[in-house]
This record gives C-alpha cells, sequence and structure tokens, in this order.
C-alpha cells in the first residue's frame, strides 16, 4: 500500500553562495508497495534533497508527493507515517537508548506497555537488549547506527529512509550492516528509500536503483538492467568498478575504427550505426570485457588491438592492466594468470558483444 | 642559540604576566585587609600591606548603618530574574536565527545585531523617560529588570552557540512527533546546557556588577541594590575608610566564589564565541 511517487517534484534553494539554485530538476519515479530502491550518485546530486522531501523535511518548490494513496504535500513529517534513519545517526545525545528508541512513540501518546513490547522487540532483532539503559557516547560506531535503525522500526512506519547509514563505519562492519539491512528488509517487509553515494551498497542493496547526476534522474532500473544497459555515459562511468571504458571510434561502412584498427561490426550494430556514417562515436567496454589473448580463447574473429602496457595491479583474484589507447588510458581487468608488465606489447582481445555505442554530443547511449 | 631566546621570552613573559597580576591584585588584598582593619581615620589614612589588627568592627558598622542585607537580596533578585530571563529569551531566539527558516530570519538578525553598534548612552534617556515617565515604574524591581530582560549580546551568542548542534537532531525529532516547541524544551536545551551555563554565570556577574542603571531608577533605600547603596554609603561615610572596605568587600565577595567554584566555565565563555557556528 505504501508506494512512494514523485510527480514532477523540483527543488530549489535561494543559497547565500550559489543565488537560486536547483538541486532536483523535475523529478518522476514510483517506488513500489515494499521494495527497496536505492538513490545512488555522486555527493551534491540532490539524494538527501530527495529523501528530506519525502519526509517532509524540505518542501518542494513545485511537483507532488505521494505516499500510499496520499498526497502528502502539505503533511507534517508526524503525519507521513515514514521513518528516517539519518547519516550521522542524530541519536538524542542526552537521553539513553532506551528513551532514544521510545520517544517517537511517547511524542505519539502510546500506552506504556505497547512502548515497552515494541522498544524490546526492536532491542532484540537488533541485538541491542544489554545496551539500553546506556547513553549513545557510551556505544560504538556499530552499535549507535543499530539504535538509529532500531529508532526507526519501533514506529513500524509504512516507508523506511535511509540517508548512507552505513558511510561513517569500516569497511569490515559496512559489509556485515549491508548483509543485516538486507535481511531486515525481508523480515520487516516495508518499502525502503535507500541513498547512497557507493555503488557497491547501491548494486547489492537495491532491487531498483535511481542513478542521479546534478539534480537530474539518470536512469531508474535493476542493478542488472544498469550494468548490461547503461542510458548514458554517466550511468555507464558510475555503475561498475573500475568502471567502463570511453574510447574514440569512428564509424566507416559496417566497421569502427580505433585508431586505424578495424572492427567489423555484426549486422545488427552496424544498421543501428548507419546514422552515424563517417562520424565519431564513443565506444564503451567495460574492463572485464577486455582479455589477455593467452588466457582467452573462446572470443574469435579480428577483435584484436596490440599495444603497450602502461602499468598492472596485481588484486590477487584479477590483475588491472592500464594501456593507451589515443590519449586516454584503458583499463582492462583480466585474470591473474594473464602475463603483462609494464613495456610489454600485449594483443587484447576485445568482447563485441558487450560493447555500447554513445553519442559524443548527446552523451546517450545509441540504441540497436 | 634558540633555547637561548626561547628562556629569555620565557622570562619576559613570566616577569610581565606577574606585574599584571599584582597590579590587579593589589587592590582587592588592600580592600580586604583594610576591611578588617578598625581605624576611624580619616582618607589619608594608609593601610599596612600587613595588618597588625584584625577586627570585625568595620563589618559590624557597615551592616548596622545601612540596609545591606536588604541590598544583597534586592541584587539577588534582580540577578537571578535576569539570568533566568536572558537564558531563556536568548536560547530560544538564537535557537529560531540559528535552526528555524522564517520570512527575514537574516533581516531582523542584522537589524538586531545593528543596535548592538549603538552606544548605550544613546538609549539610556530614552528609555529613563519611558520606565520613569510613561510606564510610571520608578523605584520598583520591574524598573530596574525590565530593559535588561534579554540582551541582544546574548541573543548572538547563543545564535552562534546554536549553530554548531547539529540540525539532524531537529530533523529527528520532528518525524518523532515531537512539537517544536518539544523540540526546544527536549531536545535543545540539553544539548545546549553548556553554552546556557556559560550565559547564566556572565548574566548573573554583570547584573550583579551593574550600577548605573539600578541608580538611575530607584529612589528609596530599600530599592538599592547592594552596587547602588555601597555607593550612596560612601558619600555618606568618606571617612570611615574600614567599614567602606568592608561594603566593599561584601559586594565583591559572591562574584569571587563564584568564579572559583565555576572557573571552568569562565574559561569556555572567552573561548564560546570563537567556537565556529
Ligand atoms: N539548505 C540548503 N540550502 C542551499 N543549498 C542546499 C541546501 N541543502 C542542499 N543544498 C544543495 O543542494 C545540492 C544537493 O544537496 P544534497 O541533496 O544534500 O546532495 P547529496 O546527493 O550529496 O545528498 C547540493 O549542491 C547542496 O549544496
Ligand atoms: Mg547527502
Amino acid at each position: 500500500m505504501a508506494r512512494v511517487e514523485f510527480r514532477n517534484v523540483r527543488k530549489q534553494f535561494d543559497d547565500e553562495k550559489k543565488g537560486i539554485f536547483t538541486a532536483v530538476e523535475g523529478s518522476n519515479f514510483v517506488i513500489n508497495d515494499r521494495e527497496f530502491v536505492v538513490f545512488v550518485g555522486p555527493s551534491g546530486c540532490g539524494k538527501t534533497t530527495s529523501l528530506r522531501m519525502i519526509a517532509g523535511l524540505e518542501k518542494q518548490t513545485s511537483g507532488d508527493i505521494i505516499i500510499g494513496d496520499r498526497i502528502v504535500n502539505d503533511l507534517h513529517p508526524k503525519d507521513r507515517d515514514i521513518a528516517m534513519v539519518f547519516q550521522d545517526y542524530a541519536l538524542y545525545p542526552h537521553m539513553t537508548i532506551r528513551e532514544n528508541l521510545s520517544f517517537g512513540l511517547r511524542n505519539l501518546k502510546k500506552p506504556k506497555t505497547y512502548i515497552e513490547e515494541k522498544v524490546r522487540e526492536a532491542a532484540a532483532v537488533l541485538g541491542l537488549e544489554e545496551m539500553l539503559d546506556r547513553k549513545p557516547r557510551e556505544l560504538s560506531g556499530g552499535q549507535r547506527q543499530r539504535v538509529a535503525v532500531g529508532r526507526a522500526i519501533v514506529r513500524d512506519p509504512q516507508v523506511f529512509l535511509f540517508d548512507e547509514p552505513l558511510s561513517n563505519l569500516d569497511a569490515k562492519l559496512r559489509v556485515q550492516m549491508r548483509v543485516e539491512l538486507a535481511d531486515l528488509h525481508k523480515r520487516l517487509g516495508a518499502t525502503i528509500v535507500y541513498v547512497t553515494h557507493d555503488q557497491v551498497e547501491a548494486m547489492t542493496l537495491g532491487e531498483r536503483i535511481v542513478v542521479m547526476n546534478q539534480g537530474v534522474i539518470q536512469q531508474i532500473a535493476s542493478p542488472a538492467e544498469l550494468y548490461a544497459n547503461p542510458q548514458n555515459m554517466f550511468v555507464a562511468g558510475f555503475i561498475g568498478s573500475p568502471p567502463m571504458n570511453f574510447i574514440d571510434a569512428r564509424v566507416l561502412g559496417n566497421s569502427v575504427f580505433v585508431e586505424g584498427t578495424e572492427f567489423a561490426l555484426q549486422d545488427t550494430i552496424a544498421d543501428g550505426l548507419r546514422a552515424y556514417q563517417g562520424r565519431e562515436v564513443i565506444l564503451g567496454i567495460r574492463p572485464e570485457h577486455i582479455f589477455g589473448e593467452d588466457v582467452v580463447s573462446s572470443v574469435s574473429g579480428n577483435y584484436r588491438l596490440t599495444k603497450q602496457i602502461k602499468a598492472v595491479e596485481h588484486l590477487g583474484s584479477e590483475n588491472l592492466i592500464y594501456f593507451p589507447i589515443g590519449n586516454r588510458t584503458v583499463t582492462a581487468k583480466v585474470h591473474p594468470e594473464t602475463v603483462a608488465y609494464p613495456g610489454l606489447s600485449k594483443t587484447f582481445v576485445l568482447d563485441f558483444s558487450k560493447v555500447h555505442f554513445f553519442d559524443p554530443e548527446t552523451q546517450q547511449r545509441i540504441e540497436y | 642559540m634558540k633555547t637561548k631566546t626561547k628562556w629569555l621570552l620565557f622570562i619576559v613573559a613570566v616577569v610581565i604576566l606577574l606585574i599584571w597580576t599584582l597590579i590587579t591584585v593589589i587592590p582587592l588584598y588592600w580592600m580586604f585587609i583594610g576591611s578588617f582593619q578598625d581605624t576611624k581615620l580619616s582618607a589619608t589614612f594608609r593601610p599596612k600591606m600587613i595588618p597588625e589588627l584584625w577586627s570585625i568592627a568595620p563589618y559590624e558598622r557597615f551592616f548596622e548603618k545601612t540596609a545591606a542585607i536588604r541590598w544583597l537580596l534586592n541584587s539577588l533578585f534582580v540577578s537571578s530574574v535576569l539570568t533566568v530571563t536572558n537564558v531563556f529569551f536568548a536560547s530560544l531566539a538564537g535557537y529560531a536565527f540559528a535552526k528555524l527558516k522564517f520570512p527575514g530570519n537574516k533581516t531582523v538578525f542584522w537589524v538586531l545585531l545593528g543596535t548592538m553598534m549603538i552606544p548605550a548612552q544613546v538609549t539610556l534617556i530614552p528609555l529613563y523617560i519611558l520606565v520613569i515617565n510613561v510606564f510610571n515604574l520608578g523605584d520598583t524591581y520591574t524598573a530596574i529588570i525590565l530593559p535588561g530582560v534579554v540582551s541582544v549580546g546574548n541573543i548572538f551568542l547563543m545564535k552562534q552557540y546554536m549553530s554548531s548542534l547539529p540540525t539532524s537532531l531537529i530533523h529527528a525529532a520532528r518525524i518523532d512527533a515531537c512539537s517544536e516547541f518539544g523540540i526546544f524544551w527536549k531536545i535543545i536545551l540539553p544539548m545546549a546546557k553548556p553554552g546556557l551555563a556559560v550565559l547564566a554565570i556572565f548574566t548573573f556577574v554583570t547584573s550583579w556588577n551593574d550600577f548605573f542603571w539600578p541608580f538611575l531608577v530607584t529612589s528609596s533605600t530599600e530599592m538599592r541594590t547592594i552596587q547602588v547603596g555601597l555607593a550612596s554609603f560612601v558619600f555618606a561615610e568618606a571617612t570611615d575608610f574600614g567599614a567602606l572596605m568592608a561594603g566593599a568587600t561584601v559586594a565583591a565577595l559572591p562574584m569571587m566564589v563564584l568564579f572559583f567554584s565555576l572557573q571552568r566555565y569562565f574559561l569556555q565563555g572567552i573561548t564560546i564565541g570563537a567556537v565556529k557556528g
């Protein structure tokens, strides 16, 4: 029942330094009931602002926000049936954990026994039973994070809002909490809107991901779809690590040419690039779709390129090889047994079934 | 070489500080010592640095000849009320200016700050006419207290302090269905305790030591604060040096006790404006 919808939502700030500044441009999306949706994008792209508008902490400049089947534009945060977990946890420092957890319910004048039951339940789910009488400052970062989540859980909201909840934890704890949050989502059966700038977090947690840049939604899709079919160069470059390589290419006949090397195209692709005949396009290929010739043999044909290696990084499970094409440096993520060292002239095989072409002006992916 | 100049600088600094301390402490010492030397000699009398006799007779005379107890209570009452009102209103206004969005927030704040540029002497006479002639409040506690209920300086101090508190807590409380006043009362005030303590102490000391305004608006003996009373005593009994010193000690002592017991907060108070908001 608790879907969240944005209809042409815009948010402008009247900033002292920047003047009138648009943080979120005409934003449209529908988050389904019980869905886990992640907003991802670089810092300052408007993720937190979007989340705060759902919460009612910021009022949109124009457009409608719908939660469940109500237009909530003029509703106070407490009436929107949401709960929020903040990046800095925002625990009340002078209250015990028990008081922190129960604060909202006490304000809502819930019966005492009900509150106790809810607090006990949340503490059990999050392993906080031992800490209920302590103050936030006596807890570790990970424990505080749990309290912040607990404070949201006791409210039984229709929609959970998370603003970069894991960004203050160390790497190991972050992975652990990621798993717990995914688990929690299954148990709670609530709608979750989760904000992060970390694409790995987005890919692992999100059922669907909203990629944002400079206040504009770039693409809304499942993680697999984002990875396989990015709409534009921003999404292609943002999702995946290391990011997709972009290579300048020219379309001639049924081939593209990269620095004079000809790559013959399949008919469907060649048809798709018909409009770009004789023009520059940008070829996008992910590092994991470039192989060393010595290790792979399944990709055949003429998708080969010989280049001098600039640098090699050994990551154990794989190697990253850097080599130049034109004035760009291309990264290949290859099997660790691939022979590679700086200075070596090496033949690489490109998996052309996985490449994308982008329009250099619009930066949009060319569909075929 | 380098350590030598360092040492030299250190010694110079210590000497300067010592001289400074002496200049500050000697009058206080003199006052204190003088208050225990029972002599009725005139103002030409020079008290000895090391007293020969200790006597509480000057204190007895001071309390006998004046309404000192009443004055002390007046001062205590006025300073306490001013402390409570300043802490309450300055933190309320400071919070609003620091954290709440309302039309004219910046403008009102700058106008208020602007009033700090006007010297107190300029507003003194209009204020006097307003309180005495228009409101007809002469010789009342209200007259002493009203103009000082909240000072712009304190609002400014609290605004700076409140700005440094995290906004996310206010957001969290709002989502937690806390009323706007509840947010101020249950979340902001408890977090702002150190700042409030500093404000309270400074306000109390300033009010206690204030002389001119209470002097202007009070006329009867019973309504005087200790500072005003002491001054009137000086006029009346210019020759009784011991009793004068006893009076001065009585007026200063509460502030000294306050200072030494709450030193920590005074030091904080000096840096509080510097801690960026
Ligand atoms: N209260 C505000 N006043 C002015 N500008 C703001 C305000 N809040 C956010 N912004 C600006 O809006 C943009 C988006 O901010 P935000 O939503 O916080 O980004 P993020 O994606 O990092 O969470 C940023 O450029 C930020 O500076
Ligand atoms: Mg943010």
